[in-house]
C-alpha cells in the first residue's frame, strides 16, 4: 500500500519511524513552510507602529512561557500557580548581570543569546528546587507550594536593595551584526528573535514528546503509581518537569527584560501567574498548539476590552475607571465559560477543523 | 515584657480572624474537595455589604451584620449551584481555575462600585477607650471581634456535632457513596457547605473591616493568606484551622514585632506564613490534624 504523499486518507504506517515523522504528508509540510514564510514576511510588508509591535512581542513571550507551563501542568499534570515567578527569575538573572556589570556591558549587549540561555538554565535550577515538594505532594498541596514560592519571590524582590526593591532596573540596547539596534527597529528586531526562539522551542517540545522523556511526563500525569510500576521514577520525572517549565519561563523572562529594556517587579506578580494558567487552559491543556492559541486569544481579548472600556468610558461618570473593572470581569468570565463549555480549549476547535477539512468534500 | 504580651494579644486577635476566614475554606474542602480561591472576594463582599447597609441605608450595625451574612450565605450557595456543580468529577486544575475565574469576576464587579478603589471605615459603635490589663491594651473592636469569632466557631462545631444536617455533612465528607445510599442528598450538602463558608466569610470580612478599615486589597489578600493556615491545620479539620490560625497569627505578629527593623528586614509578617507553609509542606504535608490519604492504583 503506497500512501499518497500529499493527501492522507488514513494511516498506512508500516514502521514506527513513519509514525514519528514531524510532517505526515507533503501538504502538511508545504502548509507549514508557507505559514513560516508568512510569519517572517509580514512585518516587512506592513509597517506596524511600535505600540502594536510591542503587543505582538508580548504575545510571543507569553507563548514561550505558556509552552513551559503547558509542559508541567498540561503534560505532567502538576499545577503551578507560580509560573510568573519563574519568568521573573529569568528576567532578574539579566537584571543582576546589569546590576553587577553596568547595563551596557559588552556581555549584555553583544552576548545576549548566551545570556538568554543562561537565564533559562537559572530558571531550570529554581524550577527543580521548587519542584522538590512534588516528590511527596500532589494536586492541591503542590499548587499551594508553588503559590508560596510566588509570594516568597515577590517579597524577596521588593525587599532586596540589590534588585532595586522592585523598581525598574534598566537593560542596555543590544547589538546585531548590523550594529546597535536602534529605537525604531527595536521591537521589530525582537519580533524576529522571539519568533525564531518560539519555533525552535516548539520543535523541541514536539520532538521531546516523542521520546521516553516526554512520554514519561504523560505517564506520570495519567497514573503515577502505574508509571512507577512500569519502571519510571515518578518523583524525578516531576522534578524534571518543573525544571523544564523553569527553563522555558527563564527564557521568556530574559526576553521580557530585553524587549522592555528594563525589569520591574510588577510584571511577575501572582496576577500574571494566574494569567499564564488561564492562557494554558483557554488554549488547551496538554496540547502543543494550545500554547499558541491561548496567549493570542487572551492578549487580543485584553486589547479589545481596553478599547471597549475607552469608548464606553466617555459616556460614564468621570472618576470611574471602567478598564480596571472590565478586565478582571471578562478575564474571569472567559475562564469560567471555557472550563464549563470547552474544557479542552481552543486546541479542540483546531482539531475539529482539521478533521473536518481532511475529508472535505466527502463527509459522512 | 509588656511588649511581648502585647504581641501575644495582637497575635491571638489576628490569628482568630485567620481561623474564621480559614473555616470557610475548610468547610468547602471537607465536603466537596474544592479549594476555593475566591474566598477573599467573598470576604470583601460581605464587609462591603455590611458597610453599605449600615452607612447608606442606615440599618443598625448588628442587623446589617446579620443581613450581610444571610446575603453571602445565598450568594455562595448560588455560586456552587451555577458553576461548581457542573464540574463535579472534573480534574482538580479545572476546579481550581473555576474558583480563580469566579474570584476574577467578583473582582470586576467590586471594581465597578466605589468600594474597589477607595478606603472606608466603619462608623464607631463601640467605646473608643482601649481596655487595659496590666500594661497590655486591647481595643473593644478587637475584643468583640475575637468573641464573635469564637461564638461562630463554637456554633459551627456544635452544628456539626449535634444537628442532623451537620452529621449528614460529616457523613458526606467521609464517604459520598455510602451517604448517598442512606438517603443524604450530596448536592444539597455541597450547597450548604458553600453557604456556610459564605456566611463565615462575611463575618470575617466585617470583623476585619472593623479592625483595619475597609480596603479591597487588604480584604481580598485574606483569601490567599489563609492557605498557609489551612495547610498547617490540615485541609479538612476545623480544630486544625483554629489552632493553625492562631499559630500563624502569633508567628506573623512576632516576626513583624521582633524581626522588622533589625538586620534591615521589613515586612517579614507578610512572607512568614509562606515560609512556614514551605517548611510544613516539606516535613508534615498533611498538617497538624489532617488525615493521610491512602492511594491505590
Amino acid at each position: 500500500m503506497s500512501a499518497n504523499s500529499w493527501l492522507a486518507t488514513g494511516n498506512f504506517f508500516t514502521k514506527y519511524k513513519q509514525e514519528q515523522r514531524t510532517f505526515l504528508t507533503s501538504l502538511d509540510r508545504s502548509f507549514f513552510t508557507f505559514f513560516l514564510v508568512l510569519l517572517f514576511g509580514w512585518p516587512l510588508l506592513f509597517e506596524l507602529s511600535n505600540k502594536y509591535m510591542l503587543v505582538v512581542d508580548n504575545i510571543l513571550i507569553a507563548i514561550v512561557a505558556v509552552m513551559g507551563l503547558n509542559l508541567v501542568t498540561g503534560f505532567a499534570g502538576l499545577i503551578s500557580i507560580g509560573h510568573a515567578a519563574f519568568v521573573g527569575i529569568g528576567a532578574y538573572t539579566i537584571a543582576s548581570f546589569c546590576r553587577t556589570m553596568g547595563d551596557s556591558h559588552i556581555i549584555i549587549t553583544h552576548f545576549w543569546p548566551v545570556l538568554i540561555v543562561v537565564s533559562g538554565l537559572v530558571g531550570a535550577v529554581f524550577g527543580a528546587i521548587v519542584g522538590l515538594p512534588a516528590l511527596r505532594l500532589k494536586h492541591l498541596y503542590l499548587a499551594i507550594a508553588t503559590l508560596s514560592f510566588q509570594m516568597i519571590f515577590e517579597w524577596t524582590i521588593q525587599f532586596m536593595t540589590f534588585f532595586n526593591q522592585g523598581q525598574t532596573i534598566y537593560v542596555g540596547r543590544v547589538f546585531w551584526f548590523t550594529g546597535k539596534v536602534g529605537r525604531k527597529d527595536h521591537y521589530l528586531f525582537w519580533y524576529f528573535v522571539i519568533l525564531t526562539i518560539v519555533i525552535l522551542l516548539g520543535f523541541g517540545i514536539r520532538n521531546l514528546l516523542k521520546t521516553r522523556y516526554g512520554r514519561s511526563l504523560v505517564a506520570v500525569r495519567d497514573n503515577d503509581r502505574a508509571a512507577d510500576a512500569m519502571g519510571m521514577n515518578p518523583g524525578l520525572t516531576k522534578v524534571y518537569a518543573f525544571a523544564l517549565a523553569g527553563f522555558f519561563a527563564g527564557i521568556a523572562g530574559a526576553l521580557h527584560a530585553y524587549v522592555y529594556r528594563g525589569v520591574g517587579f510588577e510584571s511577575f506578580t501572582l496576577h500574571e501567574s494566574i494569567g499564564y494558567l488561564a492562557m494554558a487552559i483557554v488554549g488547551g491543556l496538554g496540547t502543543l498548539n494550545g500554547s499558541f492559541w491561548g496567549p493570542v486569544a487572551l492578549k487580543f481579548l485584553d486589547l479589545q476590552v481596553e478599547t471597549l472600556a475607552e469608548t464606553v468610558g466617555q459616556y460614564m461618570p468621570s472618576g470611574m475607571n471602567l478598564a480596571t473593572a472590565l478586565k478582571p470581569f471578562t478575564f474571569g468570565l472567559v475562564i469560567v465559560l471555557f472550563l464549563i463549555f470547552e474544557p479542552r480549549g481552543i486546541a479542540n476547535w483546531w482539531r475539529i477543523t482539521k478533521s473536518y477539512t481532511k475529508l472535505w468534500p466527502f463527509r459522512y | 515584657m509588656s511588649y511581648f504580651f502585647q504581641i501575644v494579644v495582637s497575635g491571638i486577635v489576628v490569628g482568630s480572624i485567620y481561623a474564621l476566614a480559614a473555616l470557610g475554606l475548610v468547610l468547602v474542602y471537607k465536603s466537596s474537595r474544592v479549594a476555593n480561591f475566591a474566598h477573599g472576594q467573598i470576604i470583601a463582599a460581605g464587609a462591603f455589604i455590611t458597610y453599605y447597609l449600615t452607612v447608606s441605608i442606615g440599618v443598625p450595625v448588628f442587623f446589617s451584620f446579620l443581613a450581610s451574612m444571610i446575603i453571602t450565605f445565598f450568594l455562595a450557595m448560588s455560586v456552587e449551584k451555577i458553576f461548581l456543580r457542573r464540574l463535579i468529577g472534573e480534574p482538580i486544575i479545572s476546579v481550581i481555575m473555576v474558583t480563580i475565574g469566579l474570584g476574577s469576576i467578583l473582582d470586576g464587579l467590586i471594581y465597578l462600585t466605589p468600594f474597589g478603589s477607595e478606603n472606608f471605615s466603619f462608623p464607631v459603635f463601640l467605646p473608643q477607650q482601649p481596655l487595659s490589663l496590666g500594661g497590655v491594651s486591647i481595643s473593644w473592636t478587637q475584643l468583640v471581634g475575637v468573641i464573635i469569632t469564637f461564638i461562630l466557631i463554637g456554633g459551627l462545631s456544635w452544628f456539626f456535632k449535634k444537628s442532623t444536617i451537620g452529621i449528614s455533612m460529616r457523613a458526606v465528607s467521609d464517604d459520598q457513596f455510602a451517604s448517598m445510599s442512606v438517603g443524604i442528598s450530596v448536592p444539597r450538602v455541597f450547597g450548604l457547605a458553600w453557604a456556610l463558608a459564605g456566611l463565615s466569610a462575611a463575618a470575617a470580612g466585617c470583623i476585619i473591616g472593623n479592625i483595619t478599615g475597609l480596603n479591597f486589597d487588604t480584604l481580598h489578600a485574606f483569601g490567599i493568606v489563609v492557605f498557609p493556615v489551612i495547610i498547617l491545620g490540615g485541609l479538612d479539620s476545623i480544630l486544625g484551622a483554629v489552632v493553625a490560625g492562631i499559630i500563624i497569627g502569633l508567628i506573623q505578629q512576632f516576626s513583624s514585632g521582633y524581626l522588622d527593623g533589625n538586620w534591615g528586614l521589613s515586612g517579614t509578617g507578610e512572607v512568614m506564613p509562606y515560609i512556614i507553609l514551605v517548611v510544613v509542606l516539606f516535613f508534615k504535608p498533611h498538617g497538624l490534624f489532617g488525615i493521610h490519604e491512602i492511594e491505590r492504583v
